[in-house]
């Protein structure tokens, strides 16, 4: 039986290839987009499933809540883990730990260097009690108890001590930047499975008196906070992790900081379950290299997963229950001879698989090519292996059974339904109700796609509104430089500064710390008294540079100077602050004194307001403080260059790598333009433009597929009437209008639907920006205009071909 | 007693008012019969042949199939019954045309369920019964008219129904086709086959036994 059913479906797919292609490719391109984000969700969410009692560890953060809102730091006050272990009685483990980048490690055996060694924390025994490491030589029960103890993994193990076997390894010496001597006595297996705990060297804690972290530890109070000194505890079985947060928030209440009470701001010690700490973005986790997982992200992306899939659905229900005229006598008969309806069913559902199954193949293969394609937006660890994994395998047949039973069942109930009878006098059996469900259908599959491309031109309009817009200050052929902190003299940095004002085609130079715009922020807190006025308390970010800085980004004075010289403060403060300290016009803001810190600044300029960040968020209060009147030693050289274009800006930037090299031999020179990092700013954006054009292609696609597949049909269906009408003398135009119009009428109904859908849609999206693009309504338009032309291009090209036919051959047919 | 038709009525409603398709026919078939059911275009003899065939249902009157009383079955019921004893023969031949010779007669065989050897040796004596046995892998479109029909035959007789039921089983063939076909059904008929057809042709309906005349959906 089966047998025949088989045979049956595949000689059914051979005679209708164009049908059956359509249904194959557009459940392969939503299969394919399914599996790859698929394995891209089940990536992210199998982080630390394997450890023992995992349910049971947690990492302690600290939330700072302010009457600005809330600050995570994922580091603890150094005393709390010695607290805490006073309370063993509820804890299993306390494992408190350093992050730190080492510059180089020394064998010391083979005199080799190996540079920034990642991943390095200094941690104790703990540790290993709370995660459960595989020893390959040393043991857990001595590990990291005295100082000077170093325990590899099993990787950095090959490669500082290569063809050594590990036991061989103990005992051998390494140097931490040329200061700090190491025994190593323990190298432990790697994990093999996904995991977020990724260190791959360990140094007794103990150690961290003597090293680069000495302040850090000896300057250790319960008011500072580093979030390189981090925590982990693992709870006790019989305890509960309530009772663990109740101490947290006691020891929490006991050591606060009166200073920081009185601004209203609260210090909460927060236990972060092992388990979220992958997708916890308040706290990162350890790797920088990848970028942060995003349960939204993921959302998202499984939406677009889910619609793509329903898309090619949709194709197969519309075509298969199209078709079912031509399938109309093979059911007649079939019950007829003694098939019953679930037999039929069976049948019908058979095909659906076998063509899913087809299609599953195609987009196996289709999505090594997606992987390959969308490597940047993949996680580094995710590769095509995981499709061997036994989960990943039975998701796939699980998923290709409910699309089989999602796309076959319908049709195959319409088709079963049948009645012998009247298909076997062909009274035909297409009736109202059922042409009605396709319509609505390929309505929604219009919707889907006519929402994607408005919101891909939206997206695009606002990215490009972003990188276009004036920041307030130049970003044009400007870039800076960083020295490297560690190998930096007065000396060297001015022989570099002098070489690099002596190429011509530099036009200024600053000594600074970040640009305008960046990354990085630093800022205070500070309050200004006036006599009629409440004092205004505010959070004041800080910029810092010498006296050409401002010229280079070509920022602005209304009012005031720059500051004289480098020994006092003073404040150039921008609009934003003036208007929030109560001024008018920025003349009145000068001389004006300003409290941070317990010093007076006063105020000596005012400047235009630049963004200090991507345009997402708003101008916040600004000041600039030149050296900040002590003599500070900066790092960064911003450098603005003249008449340069193309081709004599990688010659400017090779003289100025040539002048690096020259005074810093040994280090990377890392020239970043002004304009990529603001076109950094917007990456998560531009990721999310990228994925809308492909989302939108597929939808465009598949829809298009279906909408082949119908056109086909109908005019098949209407070869006859097409052929009477031009035997009674219809041009070829008024036939492609008749053709035409019941499906332009589908469109346009998708479009009335899609419109406020995706307006409501990007206006939501648009909130996280501060600064944002209009929602043209010729945005719309055009998107509509587009899906327009796709689908008459599509139709036209069809019922020119059928209405172009002979009439003669077409009534003879009939 | 094979089946008896007591006082049966069709019809349909259309515009208030009730056009009769069958009026009061009554017939009783012996096993073992051959009859013919004439009539002009619209006389209901179609749709008689597919009330007998339990196909089409009836708005009065009683239907005895052997045992059975086919007014009281529910649908489920009925089709087993007519998949049990009843092979159709259609003007059309309606085989499928994605299967060949061979799998079309095997098709009903599957549907009861036979057993792989079985089907083999069932369709073997049915291909060498009407001499098509070199055509068992070609596909109905590969074949004339009469061969189909031919083929339908087979199909029809494959499970050993009592009664076949034939709608103008020569309607689309010429004469020389028609007059081979309306043989073969006599000779089933000397075998102990039922058969009931619905013929225009009197040349037809003179190979059956007895003959049912319809007009406007009355026996006359």
């Amino acid at each position: 039986m089966i047998k025949n059913y088989f045979k049956i479906a595949f000689r059914n797919l051979w005679n209708n290839k164009l049908f059956s292609l359509i249904k194959i490719s557009s459940l392969a391109i939503g299969l394919s987009v399914s599996f790859v984000i698929g394995l891209m969700v089940y990536y992210d969410f199998t982080f630390d499933k394997f450890h023992p009692d995992k349910e049971h560890i947690y990492r302690v953060t600290t939330e700072f809540v302010t009457p600005e809102g809330s600050f995570y730091n994922p580091g603890v006050s150094v005393p709390l883990a010695d607290a805490l272990k006073q309370n063993s009685a509820s804890l299993a483990a306390v494992a408190p730990f350093l992050t730190t980048y080492p510059l180089h490690i020394k064998n010391t055996a083979t005199n080799k260097t190996f540079k920034s060694p990642d991943y390095v924390i200094y941690a104790d025994k703990g540790f290993f009690n709370v995660f459960k490491y595989k020893w390959l030589a040393g043991s857990k029960e001595n590990a990291l108890e005295s100082p000077n103890q170093l325990v590899l993994s099993e990787k950095r193990a090959k490669k500082y001590f290569p063809n050594t076997a590990f036991t061989d390894i103990i005992g051998a010496h390494m140097v931490y930047n040329d200061t700090i001597n190491m025994q190593v006595t323990g190298v432990v297996a790697n994990f093999t499975e996904r995991t977020d705990i990724v260190f791959e060297e360990f140094i007794s804690l103990k150690t961290a008196h003597q090293s680069d972290m000495t302040s850090a530890v000896l300057s250790s109070n319960w008011n500072g906070t580093n979030s390189a000194s981090q925590l982990f505890i693992k709870i006790a079985k019989n305890s509960s992790a309530k009772n663990v947060q109740l101490t947290l928030n006691k020891l929490a209440k006991e050591h606060k900081d009166p200073n920081e009470e009185e601004f209203g701001n609260e210090r909460k010690f927060y236990m972060q379950p092992l388990q979220e700490m992958h997708f916890d973005t308040n706290y990162y986790t350890f790797d920088f290299d990848s970028e942060p997982a995003s349960k939204s992200v993921l959302v998202s992306l499984g939406c677009i997963a889910l619609f793509l899939l329903l898309l090619g659905s949709i194709n197969f229900i519309n075509l298969n229950t199209a078709q079912a005229t031509q399938r109309a006598k093979e059911i007649g008969v079939r019950k007829t001879l003694g098939g019953s309806k679930k037999q039929l069913i069976y049948q019908f559902l058979g095909e659906t698989f076998l063509l899913t199954i087809c299609a599953a193949i195609v987009s196996i293969a289709l999505s090594f090519w997606l992987l390959n394609i969308f490597a940047n937006y993949i996680p580094t660890g995710l590769s095509s292996e995981l499709f061997a994994e036994p989960t990943v395998i039975v998701f796939i047949i699980l998923l290709l059974l409910v699309v089989t039973v999602l796309s076959g069942f319908y049709p195959a109930v319409v088709l079963s339904h049948f009645k012998p009878i009247a298909v076997l006098k062909n009274q035909i059996v297409a009736s109202n109700d059922k042409t009605s469900l396709r319509k609505y259908l390929t309505v929604f599959q219009f919707i889907i796609a006519q929402i994607f491309i408005i919101a891909t031109l939206l997206v695009g309009k606002q990215i490009s509104f972003l990188l276009q817009k004036d920041m307030g200050f130049k970003t044009k052929a400007i870039a800076s430089v960083r020295a490297p902190w560690y190998t930096m003299t007065p000396e060297k940095q001015q022989r570099l500064l002098t070489k690099i004002e002596a190429i011509p085609e530099v036009n200024k130079v600053s000594l600074a710390e970040y640009p305008p715009a960046s990354f990085s922020t630093s800022a205070t807190n500070t309050s200004y008294f006036d006599e009629n006025n409440a004092p205004v308390h505010t959070e004041l970010q800080l910029l810092y540079g010498d006296k050409n800085y401002l010229d280079i980004y070509g920022i602005e004075l209304l009012a005031g100077r720059k500051q004289n010289n480098d020994s006092i403060t003073e404040y150039v403060i921008n609009q934003t602050y003036m208007r929030m300290l109560g001024f008018k016009k920025p003349e009145d803001a000068l001389g004006k004194i300003i409290k941070a810190d317990g010093e007076q600044n006063p105020i000596v300029g005012v400047m235009k307001d630049f963004n200090q960040r991507s345009l997402k968020t708003a101008i916040k209060p600004l000041a600039f403080v030149g050296t900040g009147g002590a003599n500070r030693k900066f790092k960064t050289f911003h450098i603005s260059f003249a008449n340069v274009n193309g081709e004599n800006l990688k010659h400017a930037t090779d003289k100025l790598k040539n002048a690096w090299n020259t005074v810093y031999t040994n280090e990377p020179f890392e020239l970043i333009f002004m304009d990529d990092t603001i076109k950094r700013f917007y990456s998560q954006e531009r990721k999310t433009a990228v994925l809308l054009n492909w989302a939108t292609g597929l939808a465009i696609v598949i829809s298009c597929l279906g909408l082949l597949g119908l056109v086909v049909y109908t005019t098949e269906r209407r070869t006859k009437e097409i052929g009477i009408r031009k035997v009674l003398g219809a041009s070829l135009l008024e036939l492609n209008v008749l053709l035409s119009k019941e499906f332009l009428g589908l469109v346009l109904i998708a479009f009335i639907i899609a419109a406020p859908i995706a307006y409501f849609g990007i206006d939501y999206w648009l909130q996280d920006f501060a600064n944002k693009t209009k929602l043209s309504w010729w945005v719309f338009a055009i998107s509509g205009v587009i899906m327009l032309i796709v689908a008459m291009l599509i139709m036209g090209v069809r019922t020119y071909i059928s209405s172009t036919q002979n009439p003669v051959k077409s009534l003879r047919t009939e | 007693m094979l089946l008896e038709l007591n006082h049966i009525y069709k019809w349909v409603q259309s515009g208030g008012q009730k056009i009769f398709l069958l009026k009061d026919i009554n017939l009783k078939v012996e096993e073992g019969e051959f009859i013919s059911i004439m009539g002009p275009s619209g006389s209901g003899k179609s749709t008689l042949l597919n009330i007998i065939g339990m196909l089409d249902v009836f708005n009065e009157g009683e239907y005895n199939f052997l045992e059975d009383s086919v007014h009281n079955l529910k649908e489920k019921h009925r089709s087993n019954l007519y998949k049990q004893y009843i092979g159709f023969v259609f003007q059309a031949y309606h085989l499928l045309d994605e299967l060949t010779v061979y799998e079309n007669l095997e098709m009903p065989l599957l549907y009861k369920k036979y057993s792989s050897s079985e089907r083999k040796a069932l369709v073997a004596d049915m291909l060498d019964k009407f001499n098509i046995v070199g055509k068992q892998n070609l596909f109905p479109s590969q074949l004339s008219g009469g061969q189909q029909q031919l083929v339908g035959i087979a199909r029809a007789l494959i499970s050993n129904p009592k009664l076949i039921l034939a709608d103008e089983p020569t309607g689309n063939l010429n004469s020389k086709q028609g007059e081979e076909i309306m043989e073969i059904f006599k000779e089933l008929n000397k075998e102990g086959v039922t058969i009931i057809q619905v013929t225009h042709s009197e040349k037809n309906a003179a190979y059956a036994s007895r003959t049912i005349n319809l007009l406007d959906g009355r026996q006359v």
